[in-house]
């Protein structure tokens, strides 16, 4: 199956159905086309196309869904197996001068540890070949809010920390293309906060931001696109509020113990918000499209049908589940 | 998941079907015993992949190599000692094969000793044992006892092939199993001894990395530099007239090993040879000595180095 | 634009490289290893041996070019890049507008840097020690020593440094290298010679003392143009496959 996807032009969530029209904007920042990348017999991306431009975009998906195969294909250490990755216009495989107009946060957490932030900054200036590096750094490290530490040498610092100082190196040239691997990890909700505000900020001042999670939640407030990968595939793009419902809405299953199953089935069976409803050995089994709805029908039906509920279980709801549910559609 | 609550006043802990393990346990013993089968098939690399066979065995290949040639070739040899083309000197002994072949049984030790203790340290494995029944002292006896029986094994190799070899260039062969036996015999202690005393060195000295690679060129500096320096040292002395530095000789543990190998089988000691070889001087006694308190050295040292890491 | 930022990038990579070698407890054991000459020459002097080729291949040919340049070099060589390598930073050089060459000739540079401090250091100060009092023989032989340190500190550590971006094994690849091929081959087949660092650096040291030919088995006049030769392929081959750096593989 062929999964191309529109720009996220109108904000309409789409979800990998059938092959679509491919419609291109005007010179995209990012662009995939038909990219993938194998290693062996693992193909770890897998036919992929989107197009980014100016704006914050969020790369969510499961550990090993290929978020970090694609980030480093964008960022030209990864040469793609088939298909086209274009940043800018030109591919940034074996071509080091892209990396003027590219800022790279690598997951892995190492820096420099006997430098300072200033220093480490001022040493990501310095290589890109800035004429005013140290005041180009001193507002990077303002700007990811760490002023405070920046004397200190990077060994000291906590994750948190030593993220914004990753974060402000690969900023500190003002790059067209910011590219973050899983740049939340480690921070606590304060500090994500603010790194959201600034990466919406630079988003608004026309650069291309392009960050990778694990956590769905973590993505909340940027209120952006994502982009939704599973198992190397891209499984859905557009609007994240509108991709969270139609994850939320999908059919749920629930396992109720009771002191009377049969009664509680038939009190259920009722409303309409339940598709099914199913007895067995281990209890009964409910299926529903809305899991705040059923929470708010159950203590009711129970209430009103006198019977007493000894276990409710419901289903696995972790981020893979719901990934999971996206690719099985 | 939520439970209802059963009736609970201050708190509860439910019984939700743990499996609880109702079968035997088998304490310390065991777990040292484990642990050392498991080290010595670590050594071998059996049960992994062929890739971690290849170094133990080629280089026990190697080592042994000059022994199965003298075995394929024992009757071509047997011929040649009758008929005088060749005498028997130029025949590998039980004694002083190992000063002969230690190059690739110092290569063995460079390329196994690592392997056995330093992933646990830079894996963060050590504090996983040292919570279940085995101490700190068990873990490096256990280290200590896989490696040495792996590097006994290799040691042993050639003796056999020589033994082997000895018997079939005799015509009849019981007689010559009965002739050939007491000077092997004592191939089996010497072997021992030598072994105890390379893997001790080479243990202690790998503890201290967690790379191992890094394990690896400090074994190869250590058993080059005892080498060499010592004899530099020595043939200075000799000249100035020193006459302390012959003992310094004892601490190559190579030359030392090959020494006592000599102590055992009675033996004279080779003080001639490629490397000028050892001090008349010395007693075969003094060797064995030396062997003896390396190991305990390096024993304590290795015991010492458990003890006080951060698990 | 690219050529001026990547020269002017050179002294910075080559200042972080060294504060990556050094400040590491193996700096301390190098020290002492290059320690052992030094310690040799005060048993010489004090054994009151005067004699230049005892001293020259005794302890500067053995103990010193066979055991302290290679171990020296494999070490710095091979963690020059290794260590970026293994702690993924390697990524924040990489993903710099500077070419991949300057990236390599920091690297190297700052290896051999260090390198060549150590081991000619370790030669000057034993050379004095037992030399100082030998005459023009004896200094000529220290300066001859100090050249092979010299070259064979470029030979090896190019060698090892290019080795360290195709192989994660490249330090134990490097101790076999220099273990089997230099060590116990080549007294096998003396035609190894042409195909030996070590070699080549002792045949470069031939022009400043002329040593037994068994021991340096080249000229100088084909010593140096082979390891000229040998750094210069060995460099290009490091730019071209950093050129072609993937992040090592994975489904992440």
């Amino acid at each position: 199956m062929t999964v191309q996807l529109p720009p996220n032009s109108d904000g309409d969530p789409v979800l990998a159905a059938g092959p679509q029209t491919h419609v291109t904007l005007p010179a995209p920042a990012i662009e995939l086309i038909n990219a993938a990348r194998w290693y062996g017999n693992v193909v770890a991306v897998n036919d992929v196309s989107f197009s980014l431009g100016a704006g914050v975009t969020g790369l969510l998906g499961p550990n090993g869904a290929g978020k970090t195969t694609v980030l480093h294909m964008l960022a030209g250490f990864l040469a793609p197996s088939a298909g086209t990755v274009h940043v800018l216009g030109r591919s940034p495989n074996r071509d080091p001068s892209v990396y003027r107009q590219i800022g790279l946060v690598p997951e892995r957490e190492a820096v420099y540890p006997f430098l300072t932030g200033l220093d480490y900054v001022r040493f990501n200036a310095r290589l890109q070949g800035l004429t005013n590096s140290d005041q180009a750094s001193r507002d990077a490290i303002r700007r990811v809010g760490l002023e405070d530490a920046m004397d200190r040498p990077i060994g000291t610092y906590s994750k948190g920390m030593r993220q914004r100082a990753k974060v402000a190196g690969a900023l500190v040239h003002d790059p067209q293309v910011l590219l973050l691997d899983e740049p939340f990890n480690g921070m606590d909700p304060r500090q994500r906060l603010a790194m959201m505000d600034l990466l919406t900020e630079m988003a608004a001042a026309g650069r291309t931001i392009l960050f990778s999670s694990h956590i769905l939640e973590e993505v909340e407030r940027v209120g952006n696109d994502i982009l939704v990968m599973v198992a190397g595939r891209l499984a859905a793009s557009g609007d994240y509020r509108a991709i969270r419902a139609l994850m939320t809405d999908r059919p749920h299953t629930i396992t109720i113990r009771s002191s009377d199953d049969r009664r509680l089935a038939a009190s259920l069976m009722g409303d309409s918000a339940i598709f099914g409803v199913e007895l067995g050995a281990a209890g009964l089994s409910v299926r529903t499209a809305h899991l705040s709805v059923f929470r708010r029908l159950i203590a009711g039906a129970s209430r009103s049908a006198g019977v007493r509920l000894f276990e409710v279980v419901s289903g696995d709801e972790s981020l893979e589940s719901v990934f999971d549910y996206l690719v099985r559609r | 998941m939520s439970a209802t609550a059963r009736t609970a006043p201050a708190g509860n802990i439910y019984d939700l079907g743990y499996r609880h393990y109702e079968g035997k346990r088998h304490g310390r013993w065991y777990a040292v015993w484990s642990l050392y089968v498991e080290g010595m098939r670590g050594v071998w690399g059996f049960g992994r992949p062929m890739t971690a066979k290849a170094a133990p065995f080629i280089l026990t290949g190697l080592y042994a190599l000059p022994a199965l040639i003298q075995l394929a070739f024992s009757s071509i040899i047997s011929q040649s000692i009758a008929t005088g083309e060749a005498s028997a000197r130029d025949i590998a002994t039980y004694s002083d094969y190992f000063a002969a072949a230690s190059f690739f049984m110092v290569l063995f030790l460079v390329a196994q000793a690592p392997e056995l203790v330093c992933r646990d340290q830079r894996y963060h494995v050590l504090p996983l044992y040292f919570t279940r029944a085995l101490g700190r002292a068990d873990y490096a006896f256990a280290r200590l006892a896989a490696l040495t029986t792996a590097v006994f094994m290799a040691l042993m190799v050639p003796m056999i092939a020589l033994f082997i070899g000895d018997i079939l260039m005799k015509p009849d062969t019981l007689k010559a199993i009965g002739d050939e036996w007491p000077r092997a015999l004592p191939s089996i202690p010497a072997s021992a001894l030598g072994a105890l005393s390379l893997s001790s060195i080479a243990l202690a000295l790998s503890s201290f990395s967690p790379r191992r690679a890094y394990a690896a060129v400090g074994l190869v500096a250590y058993f080059l530099l005892m080498g060499i320096v010592p004899d530099v040292i020595f043939q200075v002395g000799r000249h100035a007239g020193w006459d302390w530095a012959d003992k310094l000789m004892t601490l190559n543990p190579t030359g030392a090993i090959s020494a006592a190998a000599d102590w055992f089988s009675g033996a004279p000691l080779v003080t001639t040879g490629r490397d000028g070889g050892l001090p008349a001087t010395l007693g075969a006694d003094a060797y064995v000595l030396a062997v003896v308190v390396s190991i305990v050295v390096f024993t304590a040292v290795l015991l010492f180095r458990y003890r006080r890491m951060p698990a | 634009m690219m050529f001026t930022r990547s020269v002017a990038a050179i002294p910075l990579i080559v200042q972080i490289t060294l504060r990556q070698l050094l400040g590491r407890r193996r700096t301390v054991l190098l020290l002492l290893l290059a320690g052992v000459p030094v310690l040799l020459a005060i048993v010489f002097r004090a054994a009151n041996d005067a004699d230049v080729a005892g001293f020259a291949t005794g302890v500067l040919d053995a103990v010193a070019v066979t055991l302290l340049l290679p171990i020296v070099a494999v070490l710095f060589g091979t963690a020059a890049f290794g260590a970026e390598i293994e702690d993924g930073t390697i990524l924040y050089l990489l993903a710099k507008p500077i070419s991949r060459w300057a990236v390599v000739a920091a690297k190297y540079l700052g290896a051999v840097g260090v390198t060549t401090l150590l081991t000619v250091a370790s030669v000057l100060v034993a050379g004095a020690i037992e030399m100082g009092p030998l005459g023009e023989e004896g200094a000529a032989a220290t300066r001859a020593f100090m050249a092979a340190m010299l070259v064979g500190s470029f030979g090896y550590v190019a060698v090892f440094l290019t080795l360290s971006l195709f192989t994660r094994r490249a330090l134990l690849i490097g101790l076999v290298y220099v273990l089997v091929w230099e060590g116990a081959l080549s007294t096998l087949l003396p035609g190894i010679a042409n195909l030996s660092i070590r070699q080549f650096s002792l045949g470069v040291a031939n022009a400043f003392w002329q040593m037994a030919p068994d021991e340096a088995r080249l000229t100088p006049s084909t010593a140096l143009p082979l390891a000229i030769i040998l750094v210069v392929v060995a460099l290009v081959l490091a730019a071209w496959k950093l050129m072609r750096f993937e992040l090592p593989g994975g489904t992440d």
